[in-house]
């Protein structure tokens, strides 16, 4: 006890206290010294004598202090248990307050905690700030992956990075078990470990052996496959997995907290570069990742390899000379396009919170003059201002933090929704109750103290209106409080914005609903069968291995067709590419820039898309024929003259150069909210990770999937299937931040406008209350109820009304913020700006109807008797 | 150090403050114990290890408040003064002193 009050007082000593009482004694021996030697006793003697007078002076300084602290604590408590006696004295006052307050801090917190994680946190690595996306840039190419040759050479030939590695996955099966089991395996560039600066668990880091080609292999495996697989068993280093033909003895355990790139991944293995077939310059297949050296900054680092690639560059001007390099910070890249959308809701959040103290704020000045006695008598008894404030303000306090624990254990239960609603968000498994979360609501609790209280107590602590409510009590008919009206005012102003940006996102969706995407996702089940890279390097294999698949679950009953596709219809992914025409274009001509796709003759009537004019593809091999969409024909040719001719860019080995058999019908392939855009389908296809399969079912698409897994294992039983789910599914998932931030802030704006009607009603029903001894007289003296009816009314209205108009005009200037994130409606849409208008006016009348018709149900003989 | 008779009685000394306080409008500390040593004519002596710890208690107490100004001699040093919480209290101890003085006054003239 001591020691807490010893450490307590130190935490508490301000520097200033201490120097005020060392003047303070000083002058107090100075001025017996000198009386000392007026007595006529020498200068020494006199300095000796009064301190000798005065006694111990640190130990004096010391009690004085004490006193002054302890008196504060004192102060302190009193306050304290005087606030709490208050606050018990009105339960319903107190809830409502700490209810409101915990939801506004809890919301509040919740989406700070996402912001935390997501944004402000670095990466979960040592120095994550010096970690960068490394990239090759060249035309025509959409994917800036590394070819491995360069990454090696990158990789020697700077003076700006640590090291530089990569990293490509692919779906493989793990076959020791009864059945193939589908994992994540990352293959990795060498120095990846090194570079992300994170050790294994258990066991160890690849070997310089094991990096090399013809080097024994070595897998490490993640914490999440190690305690799915082998039940977290300490002794699993040495143990082996088989990934196809292949016998990998596992090295080492990677930590939980190591995702990278994310969550799914299960094992780690190296690709090494000095394979014979990692040597084309043309080639590319790593996502790049480097760690700069200290104090390097990105335009360093990315002048330093322009350098180096500029060398490589007059070295194989064939291959290299056109190529770029590119050094983004790897939190960027990881962060995404989240950003604005977390900001945004975060926004309306705190917009929230903003309406809950403003709420809390009329609340506590309608109890201010309801306590003016209390205040006044408080006063006569020679209490200063400062201190009735200060209890004024404890009690404020007390509330928010109560206020803000209930919120922060509201925020812990939100951060869980929220983790689940927003899976798909990146660094969503970081999100987490930490310190800095607590320290956040403490803060809002302290601000929300500030904002709710300060009026109040000013306003409250007023002499004059204390000593005027002292002197004629509750009788004297009091002033409009105008100051209280401004406040709901603003409720409802921040509401309808709120209500706007709501409403709009809401408008966007029902728009996305009505879009005609010109292919039907119902009844359509997709999956994907684990396949390696290596398959690849066979062609005509891997196009016969996708064939036997396709033909397989086309066999399955309650199959109506069945095809393969590298990219989803709908589901966002943009792959354009510049094709050349064999058969000739005139330089006046534009250049015909296309969506690709590659996709199976058999998906355009999977997806039911139409044939509008020639012939489709025959089952030929990857790359010989393709169709064009009616955009296509339209923008480039003159329609059916495409018909025959012969596109790709000549030489590549991705777009060859291959017949238009025909024309179909648009589809909006890219994202249901991007119009469709010209596109040409290569016909074909081969195995390849990632690898989609899509089947046409007659019942609902769930209904079949377990025959086809079955069907599946028995024509490839080395192969797992895995991601059986509707394309529906899919399509809805590509809009699931787009879903979260459109539910979030419905939900935060009818909070906020339920808020504001609170607000309405207390305000309306104190006015009421205290005009009711006028009510009476006027009534008395012979009003008409239904004139005092609408007066009251009237009065909540042309508040609800004036807020409404700010309201509208601060959406007009915020709602610019959401035009990215709106589809099919314009931010200044007019149906949603009079719905929201409609909406707060009919739930004002609401509000304000009930304390206005108590006001006309005045009993007159009632109240003056009363009084 | 040796026990002095004319040490104040614990207790007295918030009262004696008081009252020197009301006698004159602002004192500081120094000053507090030359005026109740004078008007004692020298019977009482402020013990100065007691007097500071209870001024500013009495000034957390709202009934003295303090302010720093300057002496006849120009030097700085801090000024006490009552407040009407301190008068009240003031008041108070005086009637309280009355009635304990009275009370051992009664005690002893019986005996």
């Amino acid at each position: 006890m001591r020691n807490w009050l010893i450490r307590l007082r130190n935490a508490l000593r301000p520097s200033r206290l201490n120097r005020d009482l060392d003047r303070e004694m000083r002058f107090h021996i100075k001025e017996r010294v000198e009386e000392l030697q007026e007595s006529g006793i020498s200068a020494d003697a006199a300095v000796r004598l009064a301190h000798q007078q005065f006694g111990n002076y640190t130990a004096q300084v010391e009690r004085t202090r004490d006193m002054d602290i302890s008196e504060r604590l004192d102060a302190m408590l009193r306050n304290l248990r005087l606030a709490l006696r208050t606050l018990a004295k009105t339960p319903g006052f107190t809830a409502t307050v700490v209810i409101t307050l915990a939801l506004g801090i809890g919301a509040n917190s919740a989406v700070f905690s996402a912001i935390n994680a997501i944004l402000l946190r670095p990466l979960p690595f040592p120095n994550a700030d010096r970690l960068v996306r490394v990239t090759q840039y060249q035309p025509k190419v959409w994917l800036p992956l590394l070819a491995a040759v360069r990454l090696e050479e990158w990789n020697r030939m700077n003076h700006t990075f640590e090291a530089i590695s990569g990293y490509f996955t692919q779906d493989d099966s793990e076959l020791s078990g009864d059945l193939p089991e589908k994992v994540t395996h990352a293959f990795v560039a060498p120095r990846f470990l090194q570079v992300l600066r994170v050790a294994p668990a258990l066991g160890r880091d690849f070997a310089p052996a094991e990096e090399h080609f013809g080097g024994p292999s070595a897998v490490i495996i993640s914490d999440r496959y190690w305690r799915r697989r082998f039940g977290a068993n300490p002794n699993v280093v040495g143990k082996t997995l088989r990934l196809g033909q292949w016998v990998n003895p596992i090295i080492g355990v990677m930590p939980a907290s190591f995702l990278f790139e994310d969550r799914d991944v299960d094992l780690w293995s190296v690709s090494p570069p000095d394979a014979p077939y990692a040597q084309r310059r043309d080639t590319t297949w790593y996502t790049a990742v480097g760690r700069m050296k200290p104090g390097v900054t990105i335009a360093q680092a990315r002048a330093d390899l322009e350098a180096v690639q500029a060398d490589l560059g007059h070295e194989f001007p064939k291959t290299d000379a056109q190529i770029r390099p590119g050094v983004e910070p790897l939190k960027e890249v990881t962060i995404g396009g989240v950003k604005r959308s977390l900001w945004i809701v975060f926004g309306a959040v705190t917009l929230l919170l903003l309406i809950a103290c403003t709420n809390i704020a009329a609340l506590l000045l309608s109890r201010a003059a309801g306590r003016g006695h209390e205040i006044a008598v408080r006063f006569s008894l020679g209490a200063s201002r400062v201190s009735v404030a200060a209890q004024l303000l404890t009690e404020v306090l007390i509330l928010a933090v109560a206020g803000a624990a209930a919120g922060l254990g509201l925020a812990a239960a939100a951060a869980r929704v929220f983790a689940v609603l927003a899976k798909d968000l990146p660094r969503v498994d970081e999100i987490g109750l930490d310190w800095r979360i607590v320290l956040y609501s403490l803060i809002c609790a302290v601000v929300a103290t500030f904002a709710c209280g300060l009026v109040p107590a000013i306003l409250g602590t007023r002499r004059s209106l204390a000593g005027s409510l002292a002197s004629s009590g509750r009788s004297q008919l009091s002033g409009r409080h105008p100051i209280q009206f401004v406040l709901v005012g603003v409720q409802v102003a921040l509401a309808v914005t709120l209500l706007a940006g709501a409403g709009l996102l809401l408008r966007s969706f029902q728009e996305l609903g009505r879009v005609s995407p010109g292919f039907e996702a119902d009844h359509v089940l997709t999956m994907q069968v684990s396949a390696n890279w290596g398959e690849t390097s066979d062609p005509k294999s891997a196009w016969q291995t996708m064939n036997r698949i396709v033909n397989g679950i086309r066999a399955v009953p309650g199959v109506e067709s069945a095809a393969a596709s590298f990219s989803l219809p709908g589901v966002p992914g943009t792959f354009p590419v510049e094709l050349k025409v064999s058969e000739g274009r005139a330089e006046t001509e534009p250049k015909v820039v296309a969506e690709s796709r590659v996709a199976t003759p058999s998906f355009f009537q999977t997806m039911r898309i139409p044939l509008l004019a020639g012939d489709m593809c025959r089952d030929g091999s990857y790359g010989t024929s393709m169709m064009v969409n009616r955009l296509f024909a339209k923008t480039y040719f003159r329609g059916a003259d495409v018909i025959g001719k012969h596109l790709g860019q000549p030489g590549s080995i991705y777009f060859p150069t291959a017949v238009v058999r025909g024309i179909v019908g648009d589809a909006r392939e890219r994202g249901l909210d991007q119009e469709s855009v010209p596109t040409v389908y290569y016909c074909g296809g081969y195995i390849q990770p990632g690898l989609y399969f899509m089947a046409r079912t007659h019942n609902a698409p769930m209904t079949a999937a377990e025959s086809i897994r079955r069907k599946l294992h028995e024509i490839e039983p080395q192969r797992s299937v895995y991601g059986l789910s509707p394309l529906a599914a899919h399509l809805s998932d590509a809009f699931a931040e787009n879903r979260l931030r459109t539910v979030l802030l419905t939900f935060f704006a009818l909070t906020a406008i339920s808020l504001a009607c609170v607000g309405l009603y207390g305000t309306m029903s104190y006015l009421v209350h205290i005009r009711q001894r006028e009510v009476g007289l006027r009534l008395a003296l012979g009003a008409i109820r239904g004139m005092i009816l609408r007066q009251f009314l009237g009065q909540g209205m042309r508040v609800s009304l004036l807020g409404c108009a700010a309201g509208l005009a601060l959406a007009a200037a915020f709602t610019r913020l959401l035009s990215g994130m709106l589809f099919g409606v314009s931010p200044w849409d007019a149906p949603t700006m009079i719905g929201v208008a409609v909406l707060v006016i009919a739930v004002s009348i609401a509000a304000s109807l009930v304390p206005a018709i108590r006001a006309s149900h005045v009993e007159p003989m009632q109240v003056l008797r009363d009084e | 150090m040796n026990t002095k008779k004319n040490d104040i009685l614990q207790g007295t000394l918030a009262l004696l403050i008081l009252k020197s306080l009301a006698a004159h409008k602002r004192l500081h500390g120094y000053a507090i114990t030359a005026h109740i040593h004078n008007v004692s004519d020298q019977l009482l002596r402020v013990e100065e290890g007691s007097l500071y710890p209870a001024l500013h208690r009495m000034e957390q107490a709202g009934w003295i408040r303090a302010e720093w100004g300057t002496t006849e001699k120009n030097r700085e040093a801090r000024f006490y003064s009552l407040t009407s919480l301190g008068r009240k209290q003031l008041t108070e101890e005086q009637e309280s002193w009355q009635r304990l003085t009275e009370g051992v006054a009664r005690v002893l003239r019986y005996a």
